[in-house]
Formats: structure tokens, sequence, C-alpha cells
């Protein structure tokens, strides 16, 4: 089953000399929960950039339920089921922040899906609603806070209800109280279902993370990069424990 | 029945024209440059409206490329003089009417906007201005290459008029520029032009979000070139002279000032902003030597105290938005008329 | 503005003197546009405009007042960057913020300049004085003492600007602006002062242009427009941000330029379309020009 759903291969990607993604191969189920954690620089983002397209890889094989990703745009590849929310979050500064979500809307993947939703802003409303800023909407979206801007992200992606949903350092600048909320929102968005007038098969999902307590919590498998490079792969208890892990986040005890 | 419709429109027209004092104020004006060739036959005066007309048009067809989708492009005469030599040469030379060669001088445009935006898929920003400040330029190099089709540095002269009175003229210009800035204005609201803001503020993210820019980065420059073009072959034939002076660089940087002296993201702000500024550098023509830097001297003025033009400044100035509902109010009511929250406490929005 | 000379009957001597002579023109400009444009953000299109004001300030303490030379280079260079930093400081750094607006008041200042000008002094060609007479033997080309006081007098500032922004203790706090305005301004470095430093530096290589280039040629109140498309081009085509990408253009430009006048005389009409073209050509293939920051761009 993992095999027909995201398979990645041997990906690789330099910038100038710099190896930032070197052979990298994994894959993901379609109901599964990924962490993807290393440390800072170790291409976490540029890998997830190759993934959606937004960045030309130079070698490798993306498989997306059969179909090679690599070499398609951006809308292509999220019209497959795929999407992203940004490290730093990218809002429309001068539109609304329901305006931020109704440009996912009229993607041609989530009119398609939502036929009998004629008003794409309710739609949008209702993913205001499940990242809980619908109190925002009418606001201009550079008023919002740090963490409403992050919450705007995944409204943002959700709106196109994606089969797989990459997120990329979602609780990043949350306070632990909003972390555990966004938590407890992915795990209810994983297990699918509607949401207002949004409807959820529950997308698998990549998180990239550094607050790795929380997203031990909540994955089911977790896969650690370096130097561009996959170092492990295995269930949460396993990497803990990992002693190659812990060398690289912590460095190594000098005897 | 007539009188429920009446009734109907009535309401409609309170509630969305009068409420607003900047909409009554437009739609005041429209009415009277409806009445002027009933109060007066001053030539001239009609002669300025009606170029002004036109130039509304392609000013807001500028708007509508540069403020909605950010594409800020220097060489928008592209469009306006690609259409007028368009119209000018199938009228001289194979004899088409006017009602032919107005849309194929707008088509010619449209394929100008296609071939400007060739360079805006590869780069942006600065980087695209120049390369559109390129086209017209080039172009003109082209026209002045072939003088014996293009006429040259002389131009081509002695194109058909748009209709037999100056009255006819006038009216037909007029009508034309209503009904072109309310389809502007209508594409200008629409869910498509949700998709031009968003590509001006961040067109990675657009395409993220599942969304085919590069169709939609065509389109606005289609849309764009289409009206634009309009204006150029209107211009043709009402002028009934097309030279170089259409493709100016001169042509595509007036077209900024009037623009954002008007204000930007508002389609009517440039068609004010001509309305405005057209007429005021014609009659400075009776000083002439002093015509020119009066009028500068003015911009300077009016941009340096508000910078962000003069249709939203008034429109700061004259009305509230509601916070809560976002509506906007005449700036003298203490509640909202939509949802009666109040606003009399609360600052303007700037 | 490309003079023929007597003496010089190698053709592409021709295209070689006056290809370095009005690239060093267009390097000056752009140099001083993009400094504007690093340090204060100011896309200053007004700039071709102060060079035009600079040779008619000479003409006029020269010409017309009867100054001697040196006494007319150092009134026009302060009256000059006086007007410059007052222009700056009053109209342009107020709406700083809006991009699009200071785009607009640069280029209704350069035409408020030209009518300015028109009025004083109408639309015939004037010339300025020439500083030297006399030509020069150089090999077997015989080139006048104009040519090369206006040739090295370019490259003299030139490299004046390249030692002030790289070598000197001046050109760290610039630099810094041009790279990240708030955080140099966190460390301390009085921000706006620098812009007007910047302001002042950009007038005064406008000036130097003027007063060593503008002899060669003719001028008039319109001399700024061309100019003006070129320095635009010259600042893109370069790669923004980086001076020695402009100035590199800027001579790329003059040369295609040139060559065209030279080569082909009955095309000279053409020198602005040509320039175009080839710049358009470059951003196709190199759409961040020739020594922009390389960066994988997000595509």
């Amino acid at each position: 089953m993992a095999e027909d759903f995201l398979q990645v291969e041997r990906l690789c990607k330099r910038f100038g000399g710099l190896h930032a993604v070197r052979d990298v191969s994994f894959s993901v189920g379609r109901h599964e929960m990924v962490g993807l954690i290393g440390p800072n620089g170790a291409g976490k983002t540029t890998l997830v950039r190759l993934l959606l397209g937004i960045l030309r890889a130079d070698s490798g094989r993306v498989l997306f339920r059969g179909q090679n990703l690599l070499g398609k745009k951006p809308w292509e590849i999220v019209s497959q089921g795929l999407a992203l929310t940004f490290q730093n979050a990218r809002p429309f500064a001068r539109l609304p922040v329901i305006a931020n979500v109704m440009v996912s809307c009229l993607s041609p993947r989530a009119s398609k899906r939502g036929e009998w939703v004629k008003k794409i802003e309710s739609r949008a409303m209702d993913a205001l609603e499940f990242a809980g800023i619908a109190d925002m909407a009418r606001e201009p979206a550079s008023c919002l806070s740090q963490g409403d801007l992050k919450r705007l992200e995944v409204a943002r992606a959700i709106a196109c209800e994606p089969d797989l949903l990459i997120l990329d350092e979602p609780f990043g600048g949350l306070s632990p109280t909003e972390t555990g909320l966004m938590a407890k929102s992915l795990r209810r968005l994983h297990k699918g279902g509607r949401f207002g007038r949004l409807h959820s098969e529950g997308p698998a999902m990549i998180i990239i993370e550094h607050k790795l307590s929380e997203l031990m919590k909540i994955v089911d498998r977790v896969i650690v990069i370096n130097f561009g490079e996959l170092l492990a792969v295995g269930t949460p208890e396993e990497i803990v424990a990992n002693p190659q892990v812990i060398e690289a986040y912590i460095g190594k005890e000098v005897d | 029945m007539f009188a429920y419709l009446a009734r109907k429109i009535w309401r409609d027209f309170q509630g969305e024209i009068l409420a607003l004092p900047t909409r009554t104020i437009l739609f005041a004006a429209a009415v009277a440059l409806l009445l002027l060739p009933l109060v007066t036959d001053d030539a001239y005066l009609l002669r300025i409206v009606a170029t002004a007309s036109i130039f509304a048009v392609y000013a807001a067809s500028w708007d509508l490329l540069v403020g909605f989708s950010g594409q800020t492009t220097l060489g928008h005469s592209l469009f306006f003089g690609i259409a007028a030599y368009t119209a000018a040469l199938l009228n001289l030379r194979f004899g088409l009417p006017a009602f032919l060669t107005i849309p194929a001088g707008a088509l010619a445009a449209v394929l100008a906007g296609l071939l400007l935006s060739l360079p805006a898929l590869r780069v942006r920003g600065p980087y695209f201005s120049l390369a559109s400040l390129a086209m017209p330029i080039i172009l003109m190099g082209l026209i002045f290459s072939f003088p014996g089709l293009t006429g040259g540095e002389m131009g081509l002269s002695g194109i058909s008029r748009l209709a037999g009175t100056r009255t006819g003229e006038y009216y037909f210009l007029l009508i034309s520029m209503f009904v072109l800035t309310l389809l502007m204005w209508k594409i200008a609201t629409s869910r498509t032009a949700l998709i031009f803001h968003a590509i001006r503020e961040d067109e990675i993210v657009v395409r993220v979000s599942g969304i085919n820019t590069t169709y939609y980065k065509i389109l606005v420059f289609c849309c764009s070139g289409f009206f634009a073009g309009m204006a150029g072959s209107l211009y043709a034939h009402f002028l009934r002279v097309v030279g170089p002076s259409t493709l100016d660089i001169m042509m595509s940087l007036q077209v900024i000032i009037w623009g954002i002296f008007g204000g930007v993201v508002t389609i009517y702000g440039p068609v004010v902003g001509v309305f405005i500024l057209y007429p005021l550098l014609e009659y400075l023509r009776i000083i002439p030597d002093w015509r020119m830097l009066i009028f500068a001297g003015i911009v300077v003025v009016t941009l340096r105290f508000m910078p962000e033009g003069i249709s939203n400044k008034f429109q700061d100035l004259l009305e509230r938005q509601c916070p809560r509902c976002k509506e906007r109010n005449i700036f003298m009511r203490k509640e909202c008329r939509i949802c009666c929250t109040d606003i009399g406490t609360c600052s303007r929005v700037g | 503005m490309i003079v023929l000379q007597k003496g010089v009957r190698k053709l592409w001597e021709l295209i070689l003197i006056n290809g370095l002579i009005i690239g060093g023109q267009y390097a000056l400009l752009a140099l001083g546009f993009s400094l504007i444009l690093g340090v204060a953000r100011v896309l200053n299109l007004a700039h071709p405009a102060f060079y035009m004001l600079s040779a008619f300030t000479i003409y006029t303490f020269s010409q017309v007042l009867d100054f001697n030379l040196t006494v007319t280079y150092i009134l026009s260079l302060v009256f000059m960057i006086g007007l410059g930093v007052v222009i700056y400081q009053v109209i342009l750094a107020p709406v700083r913020a809006q991009t699009s607006t200071v785009l607009i008041l640069g280029l209704v200042l350069g035409i408020a300049a030209q009518e300015l000008m028109l009025i004083f002094y109408g639309g015939q060609f004037r010339s300025l004085t020439r500083l030297a007479s006399g030509t020069m033997q150089l090999g077997d080309a015989v080139i006048s003492n104009q040519h090369i006081l206006a040739l090295s007098a370019v490259m003299l500032s030139l490299l004046g600007v390249w030692f002030l922004l790289f070598k000197s203790r001046f050109g760290i706090p610039i630099r810094a602006v041009a790279q990240d305005r708030e955080v140099a301004n966190l460390m301390g470095i009085p921000e706006s002062r620098i812009a007007i430093l910047t302001m002042a530096v950009s007038v005064a290589l406008a000036v130097i242009a003027a007063a060593m280039v503008a002899p060669i040629g003719v001028i008039d109140p319109l001399m700024w427009l061309h100019p003006l498309v070129i320095v635009l081009t010259a600042v893109i085509l370069g790669g923004l941000g980086s001076i020695k990408g402009s100035i590199m253009a800027a001579f790329i430009l003059a040369f295609v330029e040139v060559s065209l006048v030279f080569l082909a005389p009955g095309a000279a009409f053409l020198r602005g379309a040509v320039s175009m073209f080839v710049m358009l050509t470059v951003l196709m293939f190199k759409p961040e020009g020739l020594y922009g920051v390389f960066m994988e761009g997000e595509r």
C-alpha cells in the first residue's frame, strides 16, 4: 500500500557546490502521519519544495499514486492532491483573510471536489472555522498575529482538500497551549470527516517540526535527514533511541 | 408591474449609489457629461471631453494590469499604438469601416498582450518593467523602418470618422467609455480578479494553492490589451491621424501619471485622474510656455501630500469603513448602514 | 552626441573612442542611479534630468555669467548637490514608502526641469566650451584633448566611487544600508544621513558626466530622455544591486549604439530599438541580468 501512494526515489538537489538534498528515498502510506526532522539546514524545506515543484530537482523520482511528479508545475501537483503550508507564513497581505482562502477554493481541484457548494465564500469560511480564525475573516491578512498566520496557512492548504498535506513547521512561533491545540486539530483532520461544507477523507501528512516532543506524540513514523541525506526512518520510539539521531541533534560526546 | 420595477430600480439606486458620497459624485459627473452637449456647443470643450474618455479607458486598462495584477509595465503604449496603427491601416489600405477596424485593432492589442506576457512569465518585478519598456521602442523602430507602409515619422492620416456629426462622435465615445469601464469594473470585482490580486501579492503561493498562474497572467495581459486596444482604435478614428506618438514612451508614462494621480486598484481612480489631468493640461495651452511646468507642479504637490492618489484620498475623507462588516458609510453616519454597529467613535480607515 | 573627428580614419578607432566616452557617460549616470536606488530604495527617474540640469548650470555659469572654468565647476557642483539634496529631502524622501508615487514624482520632476530649461533657454542646441583644445597623437590615431580628458575623468570618477564604496571607511555604512536598512538602523547607522550622502554622490556623478562629456556634443533640454531609457536598461541588464553589472551594461549598450551609428548610419534612428532588443534577448536567457545576485529562483 505504501508503495503506490507517495514514493520518493533517490532525489537530488544541488545549490552550486552544496548538496541540499542527496539521494533521499522514502515512502509515505495513504493513511500515515509522518514526521520529517533534522537539524537546521538539513534540507527539509528544500525537500518538500522539490516535492511541490517549487524548486526543480536535479535527479530522482517522486511517484504519487504511480505518477511521476517531477517536472510538473506546482499547480498540477496540487491538482493531484498535494498541499503545502509555508514555513514562514506567506499571506496575501493586502487581501482579507477570507480572500486568502478563497484563492485556494478557486483552484481546479477544490472546485471540482466541492461542486455542490455554490458559494466558495462558505467553503472558505468553513476552512477558517476549522483552523479557528473565522472571527478574523474580513480583516486584512497583514494584521494577523504569528499564530493566526500559521492557522491561515493550514486553512489555505485544507481548502484544496488534499490527499497528502505537507506542513512546514506548523508549530513554529506558537505558544505551548496553541501548539497543543494545533496538534489536536491536525489529528482531527487526519482522521477525516466533514468540517462544515468541507469534506476530508483524512489526508496523509508530512510534518516538518523542531518541537520534537509535540511531534512525537502525533506521528506514526519519523524520517530523519541530516546534511541532505537520509539518516534514519522509524517509529518515534526507535528514533528517540537512535544514537545517530541523537548525535546529529546534540552532537557527539567527547570521550 | 412597471411601478414595481421602477420602485426596485430606485431602491437599488438609493442603496448602491446615493448611500455613498463618492459614488454619488461619480454618478452626477457621468450625468453631467451626458447632458453637456445640450448645454453648450463649444466644440473645443466637447473635443476635450471626448478625448479624455478615450484616455480614461486606456488608463483604466492600465490599472487592470498594473494595479490589480502587479505587472508593472512601462510599455503600456504598446497596446494603444498597435491598435491605433492596425485600425488605421485596415481602414486606409483595405477600406474597412470603423465597426470592423475597432474590434480588429483591439484584437491586435490582445495579440500584443500575448507577446508581452512572454517576458512576464520569465522575468519579474523591475526586470519585467524594463522588458516591457523595450517593446514599444522596438515596435517604433519597425514603424520607422517601413515608412512606405506606416507613414514613418508623419504617420497615417485621413482615417474615416466615427460618426457623422460632432455630437454623434461625442456620444459614441462617452458611451463606449461607460460600457468599457463598467466591463472592466465587473472584471475587477469578479472571482478572477481575486486571483489577479493574489498574483500581485505572492505568485509562488498562488501556484502552491493549485492555480495555474501562467494562464491567469496571460489572461490579464490579454484583457488589459483588449481594453487599451479599444481605446487605441477609437483614438485613431476620432483624431483621424495616427503617428508614432501613440507608441511614444511619453504615452506609457502619461498613463502612469494619470493612474497614480487618480489612485490605483480602483478602475475608477485612473478615470478620475484622466478627467482631471487631461482637461487641465489642455486648458493650460493658454500659457503655452508654462503649461507643462504648471502641470508638473500640480502633480508633484498633489502626490506629495496624497501619495495614495486623489480618489482614494477623497474616499477616506468622505467615507468610513465599518469595523465589523467592512461596508463603507458616509462620514456623517454614527452607525453602520448595514449592521448598525456604532462607528461614530472609530477612526477613519487609512 | 557622437562627433565624427577629422584625423581618426579607421572605423574601429572611432567606435572604440566614442563607445568608451559615451559608455563612460552612461556608466556615470547608471552608477548614480543605482547608488540611490540601492541605498535609499528610491527609483529616481529624475536622475538623468540632473545631468541635463548640470549641463545647463555649467552653461549658465561659464557662458552667460562668464565665470572662469574652475569657478564654474565648483559653483555648479555645489549648486547641483544642494538642489539634489533639497529635492530628495523635501519631495522624494517623505513618500519613499510608496514606490509607484516616487516613480511618478521622479518622472514629473524631470519633465518640470525640462520645461523650465525650455522656458529659459529655448529648445535650440547649444554647446559648452571645451575644456581643452588641440589634439594628441596616439600611435597613428589623432584624438582631441577633450576626448582624452573626458575619458580620464570618467574613469577616475568610476575608480573614485569604487574606492569610496569598497575601500574606505565611508563605504561600509553605505553598503550596510543598501543590504538591509532596518538592521543597519538598529546597528546605529544614521540611515537618513547616509541616504542624503548617497544622493549627493549620485548628483555629483551626474555633474561630472555633464562637465566632462557634454562639451563633446551639444546640449538641449530634451537631452535627458535618451539617457533615461539607457540608464534604466543598464541597471536592469547589469542586474539590480550590482554596481559592476550596471557599469558593464552601460558600456555594452554604448558600444551597441555607437557601432550601429558608425556601421549603418542609415539605421541610426534604430539605436534605441537595437539597445532594447539586446536587453530583451539577454533577459530572456539570463532573467537576473548579467551580474544579478544568482539565486535559485522559485518557479
